[in-house]
């Protein structure tokens, strides 16, 4: 046997080791915050308003459903805030209110609570959301458009957009430098690549989010674009493109890793993330949506129970 | 188990951003700018986005406001947008409707500048 030690549990009393679900949603947030910072800076107080409105209306919708519901007040638990934040982070700094409000209610009620709450929910409630959304008000989901009066130093032309218009040739003109610093349209905190990055490190590093879901989510997306890239690399872009743009980092490092809808074995994390950085590429270069990372997840999300099944071996029972 | 304190925390956060969310929202209303930076023009045959802010500035092409905006009286500075004469059907035949303004406008200085775009799918987008 590899290591008894394992099997020996001391009697109580036990020591809680005071970890709480609040403090790994509030590292969550803390994590989020330089790609958020970033988007601020660009987009001034319609950022600040579409984040805060979002995190407040989140944390409302719950409180309600709770009270309604007669269930217990779980907003304390910070994950409805969560929800609305990163909801937030993907939304144009240009999202009407309203928007914003039935996107938190879709994500907290829709999403989450009638799956019984926190841990119950099958699919992502963010990418619920989004999806629900994208599909019902595309144009306000449509970057080029929502961000049509911001003029900054950098080329304010969606880079998906452009690359599924306009083929490989639009997109030269991103750099990997300055994708990674934020310098393209998007989301408020979904184009600040460098932030994104560092605040997945350090929720990995916190042990908050699996980095076998993150990491091969980003290898499915950099694999599949590079086969494509290979097989004609005139009409599909090369991997540094589907890396940087779009949702794919925050869709790696706080989508992908939600606890309740991703999966908890090794191999089927890693099935799960590379089988979503697939379909997302794939979406985006066949499919007809711009970007692919949302309803990959979605995909993801509904195979998830599925790939959990697939169990480690029972240690020390003979086969 | 959740405590008093986080609890609290909740309500503070949900009550201070709501306030911070809904002034953001009434103080700083997204307001379009006295001249366009891009403009996206939609039609039955998708949508064309137009960087005009390329087209007028001195490091872009620099063309005059008058060269498009052909009714422009002399030292008029405040041109009308093209849709208020040019509409999607036109019942007048001096007034071109909008989309063959359009084709002629831009694509007609494409072709002599021997720049841009001049294939429909280079700048409609479905």
């Amino acid at each position: 046997m590899a290591d008894n030690n394992k099997f020996i549990v001391s009697h109580a009393p036990f020591w809680h080791d005071g970890s709480k679900i609040s403090t790994r949603n509030y590292n969550m947030a803390f994590a989020a915050f330089p790609a958020i910072l970033l988007g601020i800076i660009y987009y001034g107080m319609s950022a600040v308003g579409v984040i805060s409105l979002a995190i407040s209306s989140a944390i409302i919708w719950e409180l309600a459903f709770c009270r309604i519901a007669k269930r217990p007040i779980t907003i304390g638990d910070g994950n409805a805030a969560i929800i609305g934040l990163l909801f937030g982070m993907l939304l144009p700094a240009t999202a009407p209110w309203w928007l914003v409000i039935i996107g938190t209610f879709v994500a907290i009620i829709i999403g989450k609570q009638i799956y019984g709450g926190i841990g119950g929910n099958a699919f992502n409630p963010v990418v619920v959301a989004m999806a629900i959304l994208m599909i019902s008000w595309k144009d306000i989901f449509d970057f080029n458009e929502a961000l049509i009066n911001y003029d900054f130093d950098f080329a304010m032309v969606y880079p998906l957009a452009a690359l599924k218009h306009f083929g490989v040739s639009a997109v030269d003109s991103f750099s990997m430098g300055d994708l990674l610093m934020g310098k393209q349209s998007g989301g408020i905190g979904a184009t600040f690549g460098i932030g994104l990055i560092v605040g997945g490190i350090y929720l990995i590093i916190r042990g908050i989010i699996r980095w076998e879901i993150a990491f091969s989510f980003l290898f499915g997306v950099f694999l599949t674009a590079l086969i494509f890239n290979m097989t004609d690399s005139a009409r599909y872009a090369g991997p540094v493109i589907h890396l940087f743009t779009g949702y794919t980092l925050i869709g790696a490092f706080f989508l992908a890793t939600e606890d309740s809808s991703s999966p908890v074995n090794f191999i089927p994390m890693l099935i799960y993330g590379a089988g979503a950085g697939l379909m997302t590429v794939l979406i985006r270069n066949i499919g007809v949506y711009v970007d692919g990372v949302i309803f990959a997840l979605l995909i993801m999300n509904l195979v998830n129970p599925l790939l959990d099944k697939i169990k480690p071996k029972a240690i020390g029972k003979v086969a | 188990m959740i405590s008093n304190k986080e609890l609290q925390i909740a309500y503070g956060l949900a009550i201070i951003l709501l306030v911070v969310g809904v002034l953001s929202y009434a103080a700083f209303p997204a307001k379009a700018q006295e001249e366009p930076v891009r403009l996206m023009f939609k039609c039955v045959a998708g949508k064309i986005l137009f960087d005009h802010k390329t087209h007028t500035v001195e490091s872009g092409y620099g063309i005059s406001c008058s060269d498009c905006h052909h009714n422009l009286e002399e030292g008029e500075t405040n041109p009308q947008a093209c849709g208020e004469c040019h509409e999607p059907e036109s019942q007048d035949e001096d007034v071109p409707g909008r989309a063959d303004a359009f084709h002629a406008q831009c694509i007609d200085c494409h072709k002599e500048s021997g720049a841009g775009p001049e294939k429909c799918e280079l700048c409609h987008v479905m």
